[in-house]
């Protein structure tokens, strides 16, 4: 479980540094990048509406297409094993690997084993993990965490990378993004060809055929599932769609949502083990289903969140996540559908917070590859947490207005109308430079419906500490 | 947990929980407007780094392929059994280049896998082209190592003219079958990319750093 912490705190201390402005140009260049794929694609928003309808069918038949997939993977040779949460899952791998006899580990990114903190409980075992995703190896060598969800170290500079492999892999200080990606190269190759296991993610499941889809980039992906004896696919049990040509629609859209490429390099399709008369890859593959809150949110009333496939564009649409970074949301989820979905796997009660990190400015559904509604969704969070009793300090301060609003679905579609909030100049630039000091209530200012023609200093001066 | 008290649980949770309807999902894909898919295979191929090369007749392919590899400085090379164009295989061999086997024993497994280390060059066919992505989906199987696109410094994959398509999303729909067929199906587009350090772009960060597709009609 991570630890929680205050959203604002962590926001303040990161607004305006080197870390923050490196976040804004990144996420600024994906965004444009996702943008441009969308525009030039003709039926990119037909796909969108296909790539949702799939979603959500699968989503109101969860329990069904995980009975068939785990039938089909067993069909061709799958251990498909069931984890209830977190400690269970981790316990699974645990077990897969003392079993196998495996010591050395290599493992693709997944955000659920991040989720699971799967790391940390192997760390207690002999066994050594490498992580080979590029961003993942540079985290996992300087004991940072990830920030941003396919974007591991959109925080950090070259020069960091560089005295960081200068100081962990005893090689000369080098800032060339060339030389630095040759050496994990050589490094990582050595932990592939050696390693006895492999852990990948899975991207999306395959009802129909019982095969998991991962894609990567950079070939580590299939690396992993292709040199080590053993191969462990870590599922959220919401990754599946039923048709193989489901899956395809849903990896379409997400390549170009993600990083603006029209599928990824590799697009790596696994069913089951390596098969009679094959020449390569794995003997064993195992699949670890994983609930871990999930359906606990499929019961509730943010269900739609699970349709989400983790492209990351509502993180580089947000002008929050923009401003602040994926460390500050501190779960492995962080942006806009990080605010939804960490309330509702890790609980509401250290996460209330989360759902104000928002402006509601509407960005994260615009560009969602699965129209996933987040804004309503935050606000429907919002509710639940006023109801609690629980409000953030920095709206407490005479933000009447603002919480009957915010916090009442009809009365905010009502404000959105009226105040024009989407089409209000929200300008995601330097935004927060404009505010009071930097920690106070900087949140609130953009959270608020105002009316269109009311410039944001009036609306500041007459609401503040009224 | 055990499978059915897991399931129980979801099935329970996909009934009370508030999911938005949403149309049932059409039969028929989004229609394009229809195109030359040799001539956009060639233009998505440049834009995601990779090489094309021909159309070339079969008998024509082995002379490509070896011209690639010179051009790479290539010395040793794995290659599928079953390629498109004959000859491939034994013209590289003339060529001075050493061939790597690619069966695996499993008590060698390891000595056989380090010794990949230094391939620097597969050769692969192509079960079909996707003209909209400029991308090889490869089948794997016997005889059709998945190593041989993904250790080598160079890929070179020899893909029929006639086994193009259109889009992933049209290519599943008219083989919807294509995943189940083999324990391992690839959609490869372009050369191994990175973009972690400061979104700059650098090929090859763990497969190969070249692609050339050779068309062969
Ligand atoms: S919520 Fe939508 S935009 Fe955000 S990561 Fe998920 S799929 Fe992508």
């Amino acid at each position: 479980m991570p630890e929680p912490v205050t959203f604002l705190g962590r926001a303040t201390a990161l607004v305006g540094t080197h870390e923050a402005s490196a976040i804004e140009m990144g996420a600024r260049t994906l965004l444009k990048k996702r943008d441009r794929a969308a525009a030039e694609f003709p039926v990119m928003e037909e796909m969108r509406d296909r790539a949702r309808a799939i979603r959500l069918h699968a989503l109101s038949n969860l329990d069904r297409l995980l009975g068939h997939f785990a039938d089909r993977a067993e069909e061709a040779g799958v251990n498909v094993h069931f984890a209830a949460d977190a400690e269970e899952a981790s316990a699974t791998v645990a077990r897969i690997l003392e079993e196998t006899g495996s010591r050395l580990v290599v493992k693709s990114k997944s955000m659920v084993s991040e989720e699971i903190e799967l790391n940390e409980h192997l760390e207690a075992s002999e066994i050594e993990v490498v992580e080979t995703d590029l961003g993942e190896f540079i985290v996992q060598l300087a004991g940072d965490t990830p920030s941003h969800i396919i974007a591991p170290v959109l925080h950090m500079m070259r020069q960091d990378v560089g005295r960081l492999f200068e100081e962990k892999l005893g090689v000369a200080y080098t800032e060339d993004p060339t030389e630095l990606n040759q050496i994990a190269r050589e490094h990582l190759r050595e932990k592939f060809l050696q390693a006895d296991a492999g852990i990948s993610g899975v991207n999306i499941a395959v009802a129909e055929t019982g095969s998991v889809i991962l894609v990567t980039n950079e070939g580590n992906g299939r690396l992993t599932t292709t040199a080590p004896r053993v191969h462990i696919a870590l599922m959220g049990m919401e990754r599946i769609v039923s048709r193989w040509e489901d899956a395809a629609v849903v990896l379409e859209v997400l390549a170009r949502s993600a990083t603006g490429q029209r599928l990824s390099v590799y697009t790596n399709v696994v069913t089951g083990p390596r098969r009679e008369g094959e020449p390569d890859g794995p003997e064993q593959v195992h699949v670890v289903v994983i609930d871990n809150g999930r359906s606990e949110v499929l019961a509730g009333g943010t269900a739609e969140i699970l349709a989400c496939i983790r492209c990351g564009a509502c993180l580089n649409a947000c002008p929050v996540f923009r401003s602040v970074g994926g460390h500050a949301y501190g779960t492995v989820y962080s942006g806009p559908v990080g605010s939804v979905v960490t309330p509702g796997l890790h609980g509401m009660e250290p996460w209330w917070e989360l759902p104000y990190a928002s402006t509601l400015c509407g960005a994260c559904e615009e560009v969602c590859p699965v129209r996933i509604q987040i804004p309503s969704m935050l606000l429907q969070l919002r509710a639940q947490a006023a109801e609690g009793g629980r409000l953030p300090g920095w709206l407490e301060k005479g933000m009447s207005r603002y919480t009957q609003t915010a916090v009442s679905p009809k009365k905010w579609a009502r404000a959105k109308r009226w105040a024009s909030l989407l089409s209000a100049p929200i300008s995601s630039k330097g935004w927060i430079r404009h505010l009071p000091g930097p920690g106070r209530g900087w949140t609130d200012s953009r959270d608020l419906p105002r009316p269109a023609k009311e410039s944001f200093t009036d609306w500041w001066r007459s609401n503040r500490g009224s | 947990m055990d499978r059915d008290v897991f399931l129980a649980r979801v099935g329970r949770a996909a009934m009370t929980g508030l999911l938005p309807t949403s149309p049932e999902v059409s039969a028929s894909l989004p229609e394009l407007e229809p195109a030359d898919l040799v001539g956009l295979f060639r233009d998505s191929l440049q834009k995601v780094d990779g090489v094309a090369h021909g159309p070339v007749s079969g008998h024509g392919a082995p002379v490509v392929v070896s011209g690639i590899a010179s051009g790479h400085g290539c010395s040793t090379f794995m290659a599928w059994d079953d390629l498109p164009a004959p000859g491939v295989a034994a013209e590289l061999t003339a060529e001075g280049l050493e061939r790597v086997d690619h069966d695996i024993e499993e008590s060698s497994r390891l000595q056989h896998q380090l010794g990949y280390v230094p391939l620097s060059l597969g050769v692969t066919g192509a079960l079909a082209g996707l003209a909209d992505s400029g991308s090889l989906v490869l089948s794997h199987g016997p005889g059709r190592p998945r190593m041989a696109s993904l250790v080598p410094e160079v890929h070179v994959a020899l893909l029929r003219v006639a086994d193009l398509d259109r889009t992933l999303s049209m290519w599943a729909h008219n083989h919807p079958g294509a995943a189940a067929e083999t324990a391992n199906l690839v959609m490869v587009t372009g050369p191994s990319r990175t973009g972690d350090i400061e979104q700059q772009l650098n090929l090859g960060v763990h497969g190969p750093r070249h692609l050339h597709v050779v068309l062969v009609s």
